[in-house]
């Protein structure tokens, strides 16, 4: 441990911010480590000493957040957590939730951070198919404040349910700190999306993790489009055989905005498989991010990983930075990665526009054809028109820029 | 005299940021009603004519006119020549992943509309339209519904060509080796489509490096194309010599 880490500004007023919330142990560890720079693997793109150089002084406070943004949808079952605090409760048969104490912690700064500031843990234990969609609206309220909130979900062996999850906030430059626990039992199925709401001057980290048992099956997706920095990672263990999982997400960025999407899948047992397809869309000086690893321990034969992921830059001065891990320990393995990244393609333009479409509309079609494989899968109505809404207006904003 | 439909006056062309010439002074008239094939062999220039004409980038035009129906068509963009009644037959149709063929269509058809200030298809009167011309190429409705140009095989492809000419109806058909990978069958299918195209108002240039297809396309004047400029036209005869004496008898020729 490197005592003489000489902290930041932000770093000592976190490491204070630790200290006043009463935990001791999390600021002296994270004294010592600071924030994560470029020389941390999982941080190569993401250096967040320079990112965050400053921060919120204080922790959202409760709040009714009456005059926070939201996110409604018809027909779906709804609770919100407004900085940090449960509203509302899941009435919907099979769907319990309750409050506890939460005692995460973790070696990586962020995943520390998150965990040692959250409140009160939001535990959603599930049985049986759900028929309705249920839907968390995870607002922060009021002034530029630093929001920690957790959700942990089980679900039972055999249940079956989608859960839709929205950030929402008060447009202040709010730090926030989001961890989801997902734990799916044997031969569960889930599908999780999570769609982005968040003010453009929030800072945004979520941390997802799911640990799928047996035969069990996952399908989630992450939205990432509007903070000025924000970083989503997606952790997976598969601990039982036949469990299956389909990851996919979206960066689509622009202006100066940076973010990036982590995931570490763990292939642990015999049998298991999962797939990565992830897209990033960059204009102006807007830089994405995306890392895969995939660890395929020693008796994991027959373990099937395929990761994709690609890129579309739209503007000079835009990036977009992609690096696959894989560690693999088995023999009898499947694992794919690929990645592509380019511009528009000139012969489909000038195809489009050979055929009367003016080349605005001709660059939306094709930028919305690359999109069309991540957004495919998605089979919550609700789901695909925020979606499409926002590449419409996402597109409207950068002919006009 | 009515204006022809396409004037081609001493055009020059080179690659953007290269010095190297590829049109070298083409002349080339063409009335309205009027079938022109342009032969010629490879690397003569011939797509790269039909990409100026359609207003690709990535082209200089250095000396030389276009004229479409007596307006000046280097000035006009892609999407603004064709909805001014150019249409483009792609040697090599472009697939597209994650576009529908049919939401293409109708994008296309009513962009056309739309800067021509006409009101957009109704659904149906569309789904109709599409059903009708696909019918009589052959084309079934299950390749409709397939992303643009995906999958389909190269006589496929030229059919979806056909049908895109046949609903958008346009003034001048420039056919861009449309003969180039099809068979007998699927060239016969295609040919009818065109022939059937054909009217006094409309005119085509057809570009190809054999006879064969003007056996089905039977044009009005044969132009044969070497190193970038035309240097014999003549009636359809001149393809017959050209099958027999091959395109090395036509070099050096001047036009």
């Amino acid at each position: 441990m490197n005592k003489d880490i000489k902290l930041s500004g932000a770093e000592e007023q976190l490491q204070a911010l630790l200290l006043s919330h009463g935990n001791k142990e999390a600021a002296a560890q994270f004294a010592a480590n600071g924030l994560p720079t470029r020389r941390i693997e999982a941080y190569h793109y993401t250096d967040l000493k320079s990112l965050l150089r400053e921060v919120p002084s204080a922790l959202a406070v409760a709040n009714d957040g009456a005059s926070a943004k939201r996110s409604n949808f018809d027909g779906v079952a709804r609770i919100e957590i407004v900085n940090g605090q449960l509203a509302g409760d899941f009435d919907v048969e099979g769907v319990s939730v309750a409050t506890s104490g939460n005692t995460g912690t973790g070696d990586d700064s962020v995943v520390l951070l998150s965990e040692a500031l959250v409140g009160d843990v939001v535990e959603i234990k599930i049985s049986g198919e759900l028929d309705q969609v249920l839907h968390i609206d995870r607002i922060i309220d009021g002034d530029a404040a630093i929001n920690a909130d957790k959700v942990s979900v089980t679900l039972e062996d055999g249940a079956k349910a989608t859960l839709v999850e929205t950030y929402n906030g008060s447009d202040a430059a709010h730090l926030r700190l989001a961890t989801t626990e997902v734990v799916l039992g044997e031969g569960a199925e889930f599908s999780h999306f999570q769609l982005d709401g968040n003010s453009s001057a929030t800072r945004h980290f979520a941390n997802n993790r799911y640990e799928l048992n047996a035969d069990a099956q996952l399908s989630t997706f992450v939205q990432q489009s509007e903070p000025q920095v924000s970083r989503t990672t997606v952790s997976a263990s598969f601990v039982g055989g036949g469990a299956h999982a389909d990851f996919a997400g979206l960066n689509m960025l622009s202006g100066t905005q940076h973010g990036d999407i982590t995931v570490h899948l763990r292939h642990l047992v015999a049998d298991t498989t999962s797939t990565e397809v992830f897209k990033n869309i960059v204009n102006g000086r807007g830089k994405a991010v995306f890392q895969g690893k995939i660890d395929v321990a020693q008796p994991a034969q027959k373990t099937d990983a395929q990761m994709m992921c690609q890129g579309l830059i739209l503007s000079e001065r835009g990036e977009v930075l992609v690096k696959p891990e894989l560690e693999i320990f088995a023999d009898d393995v499947l694992c794919a990665h690929g990645a592509t990244c380019g511009e528009l393609d000139e012969n489909s333009m000038f195809y489009l526009m050979s055929r009367g479409i003016p080349r605005t509309e001709a660059k939306a079609m094709l930028i919305r054809a690359f999109l069309a494989e991540v957004f495919e899968p998605v089979d919550v109505e609700a789901v695909v028109h925020v979606l499409e809404a926002r590449v419409d207006s996402w597109l409207q904003e950068q002919e006009e820029a | 005299m009515t204006t022809p439909i396409l004037e081609i006056k001493n055009l020059h062309v080179k690659v953007e940021e290269e010095d190297k010439e590829i049109l070298k002074g083409v002349n080339l008239t063409l009335p309205a009603g009027e079938v022109h094939a342009i032969m010629g062999r490879n690397g003569s220039g011939k797509s790269t004519l039909s990409y100026v004409l359609a207003g690709k980038d990535g082209y200089e035009v250095t000396e030389g006119q276009i004229l479409f129906h007596g307006e000046d068509l280097l000035e006009m963009d892609a999407h603004e020549r064709a909805a001014a009644g150019l249409f483009l037959a792609f040697q090599y149709p472009i697939e597209i992943p994650g576009v529908a063929t049919m939401t293409f269509l109708k994008a296309a058809l009513n962009a056309q509309r739309k800067s021509r200030g006409e009101e957009e298809l109704k659904i149906p009167v569309f789904m109709k339209m599409v059903k009708d011309a696909a019918a009589k190429l052959e084309i079934k409705q299950e390749m409709l519904k397939r992303p643009l140009n995906v999958g389909f095989s190269g006589g496929e492809k030229k059919r979806a060509e056909i049908l895109q000419m046949a609903l958008m109806q346009p003034s001048l058909c420039v056919l861009d080796e449309t003969d180039s990978g099809l068979d007998i069958d699927a060239l016969k299918i295609v040919s009818e489509g065109v022939n059937h195209l054909r009217s006094e108002n409309r005119s085509m240039l057809v570009i190809t490096h054999y006879q064969r297809l003007l056996n089905h396309i039977v044009p009005d004047r044969v132009h044969v194309f070497s190193d970038g400029r035309i240097v014999e036209s003549g009636d359809r005869d001149l393809a017959l010599e050209l099958e027999s004496k091959g395109y090395a008898g036509f070099d050096n020729h001047a036009a």
